[in-house]
């Protein structure tokens, strides 16, 4: 393989684990309610330019010392994933809790709304310009400053960070709905929400349970956003929420594993399209696969039997 | 009619006129003819919406030259709300086009279609392609009963031709996008036609330097769209030496209504039609419509050709009107504009999505710029400069999306709702609705809704198994979970 082709599969990959991050908190909820949380996007782009502004705040720079530094991120990495679970929750109460015994298409009505009334939240809170955010983690190549190899393929320490943030998070995640009483009732209600709350299952508490982690990988993703791209803006919600979206759709929605690989694969798509063909036909080729999956495979790559729901 | 019951025509009673816009046309054409004994006993028996509507049609065709002669230079400070003028009046007019056609695709057969803005830019572009210099560059010279100077170069063909032709392609494309849709429904559908939405103004916008070659055409480096800056200047639509430009004044206002007319008109005698009638027998239950009989396939592709269509004729007015077309203007935020209309307006209710449309125009051009222009006057008065600053117009979507998300919990049937329209909506069906509320009081569970539950899912169950798609051995309540 040659150094370009292994460098556009690294791109992808670090840009895929974020959607990846986005893209748990769209197939949650639709495993669970069936919703397309249109809003969701949004709450990324909140969280990152939340994590911007505690960031600008609290002051860190690049020249921060490095144990500050990490103490500094963690710390806001906390604070914004609690604030978006919290704001994901609230969402959840005020326009798709009332709405559960509605069909189905009111739901993602008021989901397209909440997704208008946070992108304007955005917009008042930063403004029409791209907020940009200063190079806190050096983008040094790790294999040749550190590793000294002689190669022209770069990892650098940024890629690091997004998948030193993301990892530990998938596979929390996962180890929680797979293993936890908390998880057990997760997968009960997606199965059946009225069998589950028979069994004396708090179907309202878990639908919030799932908003929760929703909102808070979504906080986690917007931290590493601003790190890893240096920039925020009012419309990134509904590009990003899209390509998640597609990434969720593509591995099969409601399939956490699902999830991480369609993330991955879309990233990958998006980092070669970049570059092989142009960047400005990106989002066609997003929309077109997306469009393709639906029509042909809804069940998505690992999905189950979806398709008479589709 | 019962056997043995005379009618109320054969018992000498008043003859009524048959129903629809015709009928009306009828009726008023008869009542005028017995002026006045006849519209007084009109007045006084059960024809006041008769009456009302004629007012209100008389009102809309005068508003614009009162507007325009008498009214325009000292709106701003007499009246309570601001006027719309000519601008603003064409454009609640264009949407209000689109609003019908979205109607018949959302209100009717009750399919979502998130991305009806694409066959609003297909009409635009239609115009701009066959009304515009714009081809001259690559050696198209054509010029067709118009009266656009031979010695201009480029594709002109008439408005008159155009605004058919944009119709059409965008019908086209609209039965292009169904005919894979076919199997989707609901949620996915919409993700879909989203996707559609956003594609087509990226084509639009990125079709600038295409270098292709096969056979004879061969293009280098050719602009095919005018990429981001788009298609200007675009021929307006003219008639008799009259010009219905943006600078024509009162001229593109009729222009608009005529068109919007002739929407009403097509909506009307469709919603009566048969096809109307297995729209709304498919919007209510696929499955038992295509038992019914009706062809389940032709009566989708041609609800959302036929919706596609009304943009087409927006989307040509648009173009001709401002004589000016770039890809920006077909945003996702447009799409859901017009659904918010109908929404606003009322679901499958002709007159709610004409309303809807008009009000949330009216809203958006005309009366949040005003509010705007007042509270920042009240800031520089009181010399508080942010709110001197501040834009209120800038979060028109804001609203809108608060807007959205009320209707749903609070009137999901919309201001105007058709009667079957808003009855669907407060009772979902039990295979669609998740039912947890009424499981966490278990005491507000009657027999009798028991046992007709059981009745429905032992028909869904068997319904499941009559679908093909149904898959191995699932339980219809089956589900897939985060695994």
């Amino acid at each position: 393989m040659d150094d370009a082709l292994v460098q556009t599969l690294i791109i992808g990959l670090s840009n895929g684990l974020i959607y990846a991050l986005v893209a748990l908190g769209y197939t949650l909820v639709y495993g669970i309610i069936e919703l397309i949380n249109f809003a969701h996007g949004d709450v990324f782009m909140l969280s990152s330019m939340l994590a911007l502004s505690l960031f600008l705040g609290i002051g860190l720079t690049s020249e921060t010392p490095l144990f500050m530094a990490i103490l500094i991120i963690i710390i806001v990495l906390v604070v914004v994933m609690a604030v978006m679970a919290t704001i994901n929750i609230s969402i959840e109460r005020v326009a798709y809790r009332p709405l559960r015994n509605a069909p189905k298409v009111a739901p993602l009505i008021s989901a397209i709304g909440m997704s208008f009334v946070l992108q304007n939240l955005g917009l008042l809170w930063m403004g029409p310009a791209v907020q940009g955010f200063e190079n806190v983690i050096p983008n040094v190549n790790v294999l040749t400053t550190v590793l000294g190899l002689d190669t022209g393929i770069s990892i650098t320490y940024k890629q690091l960070f997004v998948a030193v943030v993301t990892i530990p998070l998938l596979i929390g995640l996962t180890w929680f709905v797979a293993n936890t009483r908390q998880g057990k009732a997760m997968r009960a209600t997606a199965q059946d929400p009225n069998t589950a709350g028979l069994m004396g299952i708090n179907v309202d508490r878990t639908i919030a349970l799932t908003f929760l982690l929703g909102g808070a990988l979504a906080g986690a993703a917007g931290v590493v956003q601003i790190l890893f791209n240096n920039a925020t803006v009012y419309t990134l919600g509904f590009r990003f929420g899209l390509n998640a979206f597609t990434s969720a759709v593509l591995g099969g929605i409601g399939n956490l594993s699902g999830a991480v690989l369609g993330g991955i694969v879309l990233g990958l798509v998006n980092a070669f399209s970049d570059r092989y063909l142009s960047a400005q036909w990106t989002n066609a080729i997003v929309f077109g696969v997306l469009i393709a999956i639906l029509v042909f495979r809804p069940t998505g790559l690992l999905g189950q039997q979806l398709a008479d729901r589709a | 009619m019962t056997a043995g019951r005379p009618t109320v025509q054969e018992l000498g009673g008043p003859r009524l006129p048959p129903p629809g816009f015709g009928g009306w046309l009828q009726h008023v054409s008869e009542v005028a003819s017995r002026w006045p004994a006849a519209y007084r006993h009109a007045l006084a028996t059960r024809r006041r919406r008769t009456i009302a509507l004629t007012l209100v049609v008389a009102a809309l065709l005068v508003y614009p030259l009162v507007n325009r002669f008498a009214l325009a230079g000292f709106s701003r400070n007499v009246f309570p709300l601001p006027l719309p003028d000519d601008t603003i009046m064409v454009f609640m007019l264009i949407f209000a086009a689109m609003a019908l056609g979205l109607n018949i695709v959302i209100g009717f057969a009750g399919l979502l279609d998130l991305g009806y803005v694409a066959f609003y830019a297909l009409g635009a572009y239609t115009a701009a392609f066959l009304a515009s210099p714009h081809w001259g560059a690559l050696g198209f010279d054509i010029h067709i009963l118009t009266t656009v100077s031979s010695a201009v170069p480029g594709i002109h063909l008439p408005f008159w031709i155009v605004v058919w032709i944009a119709a059409v392609v965008a019908a086209t494309f609209g039965a292009l996008l169904g005919a894979p849709t076919l199997r989707l429904r609901g949620d996915y559908l919409a993700i879909v036609t989203l996707g559609f939405g956003e594609i087509v103004p990226i084509v639009f916008k990125n079709l600038v330097n295409v270098n292709f070659e096969l056979g004879p055409i061969k293009l280098e480096n050719a602009n095919l769209t005018g990429g981001p800056l788009g298609i200007n200047p675009i021929d307006p639509p003219t008639l008799f030496g009259v010009r219905f430009g943006a600078a024509s004044g009162i001229a593109p206002v009729y222009l608009a209504m005529v068109i919007v007319l002739l929407c009403i008109v097509i909506a009307r005698n469709l919603e009566r039609s048969r096809m109307g009638r297995a729209w709304m027998a498919i919007r209510e239950d696929e499955l038992a419509a295509e038992m019914m009989g009706v062809n389940t396939v032709r009566t989708k592709l041609l609800a959302f050709a036929l919706g596609a269509s009304f943009a087409g004729f927006a989307g040509a007015l648009q173009a001709s009107y401002q004589g000016a077309t770039t890809s920006d203007f077909f945003k996702f935020a447009t799409s859901i504009l017009v659904v918010l209309m109908i929404i606003v307006g009322g679901m499958g209710n002709i007159w709610g999505a004409l309303v809807g449309a008009l009000a949330l125009v009216y809203v958006d051009k005309a009366l949040l710029p005003y509010i705007s222009q007042r509270v920042q006057d009240v800031g520089e008065s009181i010399g508080w400069q942010e709110l001197a600053d501040f834009n209120v117009a800038s979060l028109n979507f804001l609203i809108f999306g608060v807007i959205l998300v009320a209707m749903m919990r609070l009137r999901p049937e919309g201001l105007l709702p058709s009667r079957q329209r808003a009855a669907e909506l407060h009772h979902a069906p039990p295979t669609e609705a998740l039912g947890a509320e009424a499981l966490l009081e278990p005491e507000a569970v009657t027999l009798e809704q028991e046992v007709s539950a059981d009745l429905e899912a032992a028909a869904g169950a068997e319904a499941d198994r009559d679908t093909p798609s149904g898959g191995a051995g699932t339980d219809h309540r089956d589900r897939q979970g985060p695994s």
